[in-house]
């Protein structure tokens, strides 16, 4: 079984070759981003003010930054181990959310 | 080694090979990439808490309604503070608030202005993606071709947010007071577009180096053009801000 060793391996000079993947996934992100950019402005325009509009405008930025994060930053073809490092600790923002939106609601009730 | 999977995580991380098929230096900007998001999350998480402790602005009487693309006067904030829809109890709409265009003036337009930045954003986060994509190739003349396009757009964005600022600075905004809300609307609104925008300023600098660089063919000699991914990462990184600021000061 090939174990992988590198030749000469030095972390700090290593850069493993890269190949390119082409452009068709670029132009396929870039038409999905600017769909929801432009969905976003229609439904801003449209649908009246509501928690519900929230969610969906909050659930469209996911979905852009997943496309952002995935196929221009190259996340998703990165190694399983690396993706996990990344997103894993964006756990604690979840939980930030919800502890200080709590709280800002609460300030409302001294006003 | 009793079993097999321990046998075979030690073979990854037992040295002469990189565990995550990545350079150190493009680790490293991950990682702080990773700390830049809980700063912005930070700022952002702010925001919000501030947001839900105020109600939001009263819906404009249907007499006042002001629907897009219609005029609006001079007056127009002098008439919103008069009927209570902007004042320091409630926090206002942004489309009441960002409403302006440039070369446009008078025209109720909210959102336009904010989305057309968004597409500058997203297409110099395009341009620059196209620049890795051709380090890839070793192709030092498109390198240095979409390097460029990339800092014509994000000069462009700059430019847009110092014509808002102007706009929203000559409206009366300041860190501690604004005609529209409580002090924190502006307040908030400052210090987040603007700690974006500094990050977009230094990548600007940042992609100015880089494209000296590629023409000089410093990467070229060096064998690779990693820098151009590196650089990239840190670029799609504000695109990826950029996007929840949109959300949540303007949508939302």
């Amino acid at each position: 079984m090939n174990n992988n060793k590198i030749e000469n391996y030095d972390p700090i000079t290593f850069v493993p070759q890269t190949e390119s993947h082409g452009t068709k996934d670029i132009w396929k992100t870039l038409i999905i981003l600017s769909l929801i950019t432009v969905l976003d402005i229609i439904l801003y325009f449209v649908m009246p003010v509501s928690m519900f509009r929230n969610v969906v405008f909050i659930f469209f930025g996911l979905v852009k930054a997943y496309y952002i994060v995935g196929s221009f930053m190259h996340l998703k073809h990165e190694k399983f181990e690396l993706i996990l490092m990344i997103l894993v600790p964006s756990v604690f923002i979840i939980a930030l959310v919800s502890g200080m939106l709590y709280d800002g609601n609460f300030w409302l009730s001294f006003k | 080694m009793t079993s097999n999977t321990s046998a075979v995580n030690s073979k990854t991380w037992a040295g002469g090979r990189s565990p995550f098929k990545i350079s150190y230096g493009k680790l490293m900007m991950w990682i702080f990439l990773l700390s830049d998001v809980f700063t912005f999350s930070s700022l952002l998480i702010g925001y919000g808490t501030v947001r839900f402790s105020y109600t939001s602005a009263p819906e404009l009487p249907e007499t006042q309604k002001v629907s897009p693309m219609s005029h609006v006067g001079h007056d127009f904030v002098e008439k919103m503070q008069n009927t209570g829809i902007f004042s320091e109890d409630h926090w206002p709409s942004a489309d009441l608030v960002f409403n302006h265009f440039p070369f446009l003036h008078g025209v109720h337009l909210p959102l336009m202005f904010v989305s057309l930045m968004t597409f500058i954003l997203i297409f110099s986060s395009v341009t620059m993606v196209l620049a890795v994509e051709a380090g890839q190739r070793k192709d030092q003349s498109n390198v240095a071709k979409y390097m460029l396009y990339t800092i014509v757009g994000g000069i462009a964005f700059l430019s847009c947010q110092a014509w808002e600022w102007t706009q929203f600075i000559g409206e009366g905004s300041s860190l501690f007071s604004n005609p529209f809300g409580p002090s924190q609307f502006a307040a908030l609104f400052f210090i987040v577009t603007g700690f974006h925008g500094f990050h977009v300023l230094s990548g600007v600098v940042i992609n100015i180096i880089v494209y000296f660089n590629t023409l000089k063919g410093t990467y070229e000699k060096r064998g690779h053009y990693e820098m151009i991914e590196k650089v990239g990462l840190y670029w799609h990184f504000v695109d990826l801000v950029w996007v929840f600021v949109f959300t949540f000061f303007y949508l939302i």
